[in-house]
């Protein structure tokens, strides 16, 4: 941008500097990620980076439907199970990959637009109870399809180098973080902010509640459908108690409600927690995650009502 | 002078109470009309009724001579009608700013930031543009929800209570802004202060359990026995 078009730009609500920094520092921490095998990090490592790339764009994308609109999604476990699975059947149908993540992500979006059609319209809690319907339906209808293994699952029958799964999900968790960041500070960010604070007075100004509900859903269940498909390549199998188990959903929700609801950075700041406590408690308890989730949530909801990014944040300003 | 708004026999109960029981209403281009009476009159359901809050049990809503009765709320803002809430409803998340930049129609141009900058300077709150709405004091939420409501671009607006809460000077300032936007918009003002409103009304209704009591210029509601008895009793003798 010139320097003239810089002049002549009025004010805008937030600082360009916050966003351009946040780009900058996303753009370098994925960089740093995807150069980190080249620099001779241990597969542990790369392991530990791959999964905390997982969980920022599956909390990122439920960020941009629930964080911003204040509606609980508990079906982003189930949206990434549906792309998991869209890309496993269409590579195994010899589609090339490209298309084979357009279509897990257009599957996706498709559910997305089911459960938002029938239950957005309606205030409250309804959403939140079609999406833990949908997450539950889901798990037994692909446990029964045929053409999705049954309950034995599926298996990728094309073996990929490690690298693609890997650079793609720090890819998807960036374009995520950044994504974010664009619409928060966007106009649609901000009117759907609005519906979170007050729908009536919303719809006194013209905000149309539903339509922009639904479309943050799309664009939400986009990611979370790519971050499914990615991670299939990832894993290469795929059974239904896994890919559709409502872990997943929970660990998209808390990661930005521990780390900072709303924000851009806040859900970095909580998968790399998830990720880092859970690995140091593997060895005292292994199968705790899900008690490390509940834990940090609790202490997160009790002690630090936006989550820890911004509660450091003010303190920090406060100490200045 | 044309309407721009015709309210036609609209009522409204909630369960046992009748709130608004088939009200006639003309609001008249570019006029600002007083609407007063004593609490629970049905001031506020009226103008929950013609800004589509909700639906009315029978009548008719109509904006220039169009049917709008089952439109949505949303939709009505876009045709124009845009109001205040009498207990303010600011967007406490987001910043003074930004509670306009929600409330101005999309047309793509990056002028939306100056255009409500200079709203938020007409009710003085320039200084503030930046700062959570959440913080602001209660006189500053007043005008903020005038300005909100500006924002939209009105035809029609209807101000619920907007001196309510503010000081002798921070309410002749209001009301001073308010008149000033007379004739490019009409406007509906209910207000408690009948002393400080009605004199700055070009005509004024009064309703009272749910029904008009009285319609016509300031001097005649003054002088209007029923009026007197029914609300404005020693206060306007
Ligand atoms: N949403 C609602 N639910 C139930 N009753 C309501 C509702 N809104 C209004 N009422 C009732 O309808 C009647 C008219 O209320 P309304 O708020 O329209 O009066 P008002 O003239 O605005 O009074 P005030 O001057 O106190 O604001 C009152 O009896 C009130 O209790
Ligand atoms: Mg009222």
């Amino acid at each position: 941008m010139s320097e003239a078009t810089i002049e002549r730009a009025p004010p805008r609500p937030h600082l360009r500097s916050d966003t351009l920094g946040l780009v900058i520092a996303t753009i370098a921490l994925a960089a740093l990620g995807i150069a980190l095998p080249a620099l001779g990090a241990s597969g542990y490592i790369r392991t530990l980076v791959y999964y905390s790339a997982f969980y920022l764009a599956l909390g990122q994308a439920w960020n941009i439907m629930s964080g911003l609109t204040g509606y609980l999604s508990f079906a982003h476990g189930a949206l990434s199970g549906i792309g998991a699975y869209g890309v496993v059947i269409a590579m195994n149908a010899d589609w090339p990959m490209g298309a084979s993540l357009a279509v897990a992500g257009g599957a996706a979006v498709l559910a997305s637009l089911v459960i938002g059609a029938t239950s957005l319209r309606l205030r409250g809690a309804a959403f939140t109870f079609a999406t833990l319907f949908f997450q539950e339906l889901m798990l037994l209808a692909v446990r029964k399809l045929p053409f999705a293994g049954g309950p034995g699952g599926l298996v990728l029958e094309q073996i990929l180098p490690e690298w693609i799964a890997y650079v793609g999900m720090i890819l998807l968790a960036g374009v995520a973080t950044i994504g974010f960041a664009l619409i928060r500070r966007s106009r649609l960010g901000i009117r759907v902010l609005a519906i979170k604070g007050d729908e009536d007075a919303a719809a006194s100004i013209g905000i149309a509640a539903t339509r922009l509900k639904l479309i943050l859903f799309c664009v939400s269940a986009l990611l979370a459908g790519l971050a499914g498909a990615v991670h299939a390549l990832f894993t290469a199998s795929l059974y239904p108690d896994v890919a559709f188990s409502v872990d997943l959903s929970l660990i998209a929700l808390a990661v930005p409600l521990i780390g900072g609801v709303a924000t851009a950075s806040g859900p970095a700041l909580g998968a790399l927690l998830y990720v880092g406590l859970r690995e140091a408690l593997q060895l005292i308890a292994p199968s705790a995650h899900l008690t490390i989730l509940g834990l940090l949530l609790l202490v997160v909801v009790l002690y630090m009502r936006d989550g820890i990014g911004p509660t450091l944040a003010r303190l920090i300003r406060r100490s200045r | 002078m044309t309407a721009i708004l015709e309210a036609r026999r609209v009522a409204k109960r909630f369960g046992g109470v009748v709130a608004v029981r088939g009200v006639d209403l003309t609001v008249r281009q570019g006029e600002l009309l007083g609407l007063f009476g004593p609490n629970g009159a049905g001031k506020t359901t009226m103008f929950n009724l013609i800004a589509g809050a909700f639906l009315p049990d029978a009548g008719q809503v109509l904006l220039h001579g169009r049917d709008i009765t089952r439109e949505p709320a949303w939709r009505r803002a876009r045709l124009g009608i845009a109001r205040s809430f009498q207990i303010v409803r600011p967007f406490r998340a987001l910043t003074v700013l930004e509670n306009l930049l929600a409330a101005i129609p999309a047309h793509g141009g990056a002028n939306d930031a100056a255009s409500a900058l200079a709203l938020l300077r007409r009710v003085g709150l320039e200084a503030r543009a930046r700062d959570a709405a959440g913080d602001l004091t209660l006189g500053m939420l007043k005008r903020l929800e005038v300005a909100r409501a500006l924002a939209v671009g009105p035809r029609l607006l209807l101000l619920d209570e907007p001196l309510a809460g503010l000081a002798g000077q921070e309410a002749a300032d209001l009301l001073r802004t308010v008149q000033a936007l007379k004739r490019r918009m009409a406007i509906v003002m209910v207000e408690h202060n009948v002393r400080l409103a009605l004199p700055v009304c070009d005509r004024a209704v009064v309703m009272d359990a749910g029904a008009v009591l009285a319609e016509g210029t300031p001097e005649q509601i003054r002088r209007d026995p029923a009026v007197i008895r029914a609300y404005l009793g020693s206060e306007a003798a």
